[in-house]
């Protein structure tokens, strides 16, 4: 069991969410049953009270959750340092069989999150109030997710024992080793970028057809291809070697921290493409995706370049 | 992601804290403390931490000791020669050392043995052992110890009491200062053959044996080679010490931490309880902005603002003062808690370390909580009917 300051403040904070994100999910349960636009009596005013309160709720967590996720894998780096074995965040997640669906979990639920503030938002400039049904719907199993995200990171720092040994980041990730993981470094390179960057060259395509539907695909497509690319590709080039694949380590200051920006670029670029398809289609939606994709491509790409220029050979 | 920050909003938020001054003030004096004793913990730890890591760099790879019914004996000097039968290792130094404890003040030295022609373990001790007189019965000592010896009027001698009851008389040739005063300010250096004189020890003991490796990959394997052939030492090896450190410390801060929840929780209800009870001047302003149409949401973001300004200008000025109080007048009190009371005390500088990650960490037991207090007082606020208030 942990109990740094660091997994400390995180639990704190995690207490703090689920008493909120409860009293939320409470009053979404009543707003949800018994809404009714169209009824003038007192239930409804309250309800339409109770609406602003949890929104500002869900708003709250989310941009709480936004920094809270980088101090969470910052913390998990720290703890890297007391177990035994553990370079990076990789070996903390992996020290544990809850890790890696934290990891995915905590991901998604930041995706479902925006998500849902996109929707609200939608659901603020419509008069009708349309959306607002469904927006506390929605969040009634995005309540679900949540809760069991919290319990899994409370179980994981709760589990990791610092007697044990983990797996360094460069292990995980090895050709060698006979995870699911290694089967993308038995996968040809050049078929590898050609399909990343034709990926890339659809969303462009798709950009200008204005179809949101297939626009949101391959945006879907294209986190899938741009995380197997970053692991087999392009992380090596940043590390400026050609053995290590780990997808966290770049995360750290030895690299200047240059992790942040890429995830970043990634999840607004895709956040955005995948909003279009899921809201209404607004020009602003598919230009903020097509521009954060772009740079998100452009900075891997140059990391290549300025490899090349500096060494004269490719890895 | 939300609609842009409205400046007229941050502006009439201001104004509103301002109008409100003694609640604010209030208000934000309790949140800087908070925050202040907070950092100065941290930013504490975080120094000695990064001092102890330094002198842990200086460290020899594996220590040697012998261990028998769970407790420390003296170890055979032969070992030294077999360890260095093992491929890797570069030397096996062994080392007399031990505490001398001193009636008169109730303190502990630490003696350290130095061979004149033997390599020494450590940089700070080669320098040493190029100033000391190994022919007389001289002594280095530190500075803490100096200052000691010179109350008890031990000026230029100091007489050992060896554990038959006889005296040993030792000249103080010299004080030094080490690179890290946390690892010398107890030490007395002499010869070899003088502190096994004072300890009683054999000639063919000593009180562990260094081993130093090169290669950081081979550690670990060797302190097993170690370990296996054999079985009676215990083995320490460099990253033992350092997640021990590591483990010490989280636990100090952890436990201050633990602490500071409770008085973070008091903070919460009082905030919510402060901001819950609405004046009816208040209520009425609510209301007239309401009957000039703003909006809820409008009037929500007022009150955010407001909680992020109160809390994050709380938040600057704790870690500024904190910063100043740890860096500038080295924390009085406070630094005491993690050095612990002793006459020998280190009176080390704290080194300044800047850690995004403790700023980071101290922002979020701060502003979240602060403004989590604050959403449900100002929502209750902002859903006032306009004309129920104005009335």
């Amino acid at each position: 069991m942990l109990l740094t300051p660091e997994v400390l403040t995180l639990s704190i904070l995690n207490v703090l969410f689920v008493i909120f994100a409860t009293i939320a999910f409470v009053l979404s349960v009543k707003i949800y049953l018994n809404w009714d636009m169209n009824s003038t009596n007192q239930k409804q005013y309250q309800l339409e009270k109770y609406s602003f309160l949890n929104a500002i709720v869900i708003k709250y967590i989310f941009f709480i959750k936004i920094p809270l996720f980088l101090f969470f894998i910052f913390t998990l780096d720290k703890i890297s340092n007391i177990l035994t074995g553990a370079m990076c965040s990789a070996g903390v997640i992996d020290a544990t069989e809850y890790g890696t669906y934290l990891i995915v979990l905590k991901i998604l639920n930041l995706y479902l999150f925006a998500y849902w503030l996109k929707l609200h938002q939608q659901d603020k400039k419509d008069e009708k109030q349309l959306y607002t049904k469904l927006k506390f719907g929605i969040y009634i199993a995005l309540y679900l997710f949540f809760m069991v995200e919290i319990a899994l990171e409370g179980i994981m720092f709760y589990s990791i024992d610092i007697n044990k040994l983990v797996s360094c980041c460069s292990s995980i990730y090895s050709s060698s080793s006979t995870s699911a993981i290694s089967t993308i470094f038995s996968l040809n390179t050049k078929i590898l970028l050609s399909i990343f960057y034709g990926n890339f060259f659809l969303i462009i395509i798709f950009y200008f057809f204005k179809n949101r539907y297939l626009f949101a695909l391959s945006n879907i497509i294209f986190i899938v291809t741009a995380l197997i690319t970053l692991i087999a590709f392009f992380g090596t080039y940043i590390y400026e070697l050609p053995s290590h694949h780990c997808p966290l380590c770049f995360l750290k200051s030895e690299y200047n921290y240059i992790g942040y920006l890429i995830y970043l670029l990634l999840f607004i670029g895709t956040f955005y493409g995948l909003s279009v398809a899921l809201l209404k289609k607004s020009r602003k939606n598919y230009k903020i995706s097509l521009i954060f994709n772009s740079l998100y491509v452009i900075l891997l790409s140059l990391i290549i370049i300025v490899y090349y220029i500096k060494n004269g050979v490719l890895l | 992601m939300s609609s842009k920050i409205n400046i007229y909003l941050v502006e009439y938020a201001i104004n509103s804290l301002l109008r409100q001054k003694h609640k604010t003030f209030f208000i934000t004096i309790i949140l800087t403390i908070l925050i202040f004793l907070l950092s100065s913990v941290f930013l504490i730890t975080n120094s000695i931490k990064h001092e102890l890591n330094a002198t842990l760099k200086s460290l020899p790879e594996i220590i040697v000791q012998k261990s028998k019914a769970g407790r420390h004996y003296d170890i055979d000097i032969d070992m030294a020669d077999n360890l260095l039968n093992i491929t890797g290792v570069k030397s096996a130094i062994p080392r007399v050392w031990g505490y001398y404890y001193f009636y008169n003040s109730k303190t502990n030295f630490s003696i350290v043995g130095i061979d004149e022609y033997e390599e020494q373990y450590k940089d700070t001790l080669e320098k040493i052992a190029t100033t000391l007189d190994f022919s007389k019965d001289s002594m280095l000592i530190g500075k803490g110890v100096n200052r000691i010896m010179s109350k008890n009027y031990y000026k230029e001698y100091f007489n050992f009491i060896k554990p038959d009851g006889s005296i040993k008389k030792m000249e103080i040739s010299g004080v030094f200062s080490a690179d890290t005063e946390l690892e010398s300010n107890d030490m007395i250096v002499m010869s070899i053959n003088n502190a096994r004189e004072i300890f009683d020890m054999p000639s063919a003991h000593a009180t562990d044996i260094v081993v130093k490796i090169p290669n950081v990959d081979e550690i670990a394997t060797i302190a097993q080679k170690i370990k296996q052939q054999y079985p009676d030492t215990k083995v320490i090896t460099k990253d033992d010490l350092k997640i021990s450190y590591q483990n010490i410390f989280n636990y100090k801060s952890g436990l201050f931490l633990a602490l500071f929840i409770i008085s973070l929780f008091t903070f919460f209800i009082i905030i919510y309880d402060k901001l819950s009870g609405l004046s009816s001047e208040e209520k009425r302003e609510v209301g007239v902005l309401k009957a000039i149409g703003w909006r809820v949401e409008d009037v929500l973001k007022a009150k955010f603002y407001e909680g992020f300004i109160v809390s994050f200008f709380a938040y600057l000025l704790g870690l500024l003062l904190s910063f100043a109080f740890v860096y500038i007048f080295q924390a009085p009190l406070l630094k005491n808690i993690f050095i612990g009371y002793s006459e020998l005390k280190p009176s080390f500088e704290l080194p300044f370390v800047f850690d995004i990650q403790t700023l980071a960490l101290i922002f979020f037991l701060s502003v979240p909580i602060y403004i989590a207090a604050t959403i449900i007082p100002s929502w209750r606020s902002a859903t006032l009917e306009a004309d129920e208030v104005i009335r």
